[in-house]
């Protein structure tokens, strides 16, 4: 099982949980398996397409998964799985 | 609604004027009960913007990711991030918007000629098309 950490946020679709273990063998079957429990999830993670919000990456221990086999990236029982959005800005453009 | 403790709020304006005239970014801690948040730590994050850093900021994704855990740690959650706009108001730019994530508060603080002027907190949507306003309470000086 690996476990896979909920943003504050998030939690509300999580039936309030902060963590979930889940199975799967690659991180997309776990991301999967996420959404299969808490439909509710599903959009506030992936787009109309089904792809991952712009916003949303995800890093498995410490590494993100971009730089890994992205959403093939091999799966290990103990693993940690974390949502985190990618944020930037500034007052340029007014 | 959002509220920032003393605390916090001075290592947030302490931030924004060390970095000044760049902007500056942090994650904000604290609880969240239904609609009302409140928080009681602030933490001063790099800006990773590779360019002019005067009207932009990034923030590394690693170290939201360690705010995060420190949240968890101290049995609180990660609800906010703030950034300064130096020498303008507190708006939320086309720039926020289009780089901005609809899970969390934005603060945005305005420092002009150095010095704290005004903050602002918005919650943009999950298009990243509008941002609403947001009430704020700072401990005024």
């Amino acid at each position: 099982m690996a476990k896979v950490l909920i943003p504050t946020p998030l939690r509300q679709y999580a039936d309030k949980k902060d963590t979930v273990e889940l199975s799967g063998a690659t991180v997309g079957e776990v991301l999967a398996a996420l959404t299969t429990q808490f439909g509710d999830l599903r959009k506030h993670l992936f787009n109309d397409e089904g792809k991952l919000r712009s916003f949303v990456n995800v890093y498995l221990n410490d590494e993100d998964i971009r730089y890994l086999d992205k959403d093939k990236t091999a799966v290990k029982d103990g693993d940690t799985l974390s949502i985190v959005p990618s944020i930037a800005g500034g007052s340029y453009g007014g | 609604m959002i509220s920032i403790e003393s605390g916090a709020w001075d290592v947030m304006i302490s931030h924004a004027k060390k970095t000044y005239p760049n902007e500056c970014c942090g994650a904000m801690i604290g609880a969240i009960d239904g609609d009302q948040k409140a928080v009681s730590v602030a933490v001063p994050l790099e800006n990773a913007f590779t360019g002019e850093q005067g009207a932009r900021y990034e923030l590394r994704q690693e170290d939201l990711l360690r705010a995060d855990s420190e949240a968890r740690s101290r049995g609180l959650d990660l609800i906010g991030i703030f950034h300064s706009h130096p020498d303008c108001d507190a708006y939320f730019s086309k720039t926020d918007l289009e780089n901005s994530c609809p899970w969390y508060s934005f603060v945005v603080l305005s420092i002009k000629n150095g010095e704290f002027d005004h903050a602002n907190s918005f919650l943009p949507d999950p298009d990243q098309t509008k941002a609403d306003k947001e009430e704020l309470i700072w401990p005024k000086s």
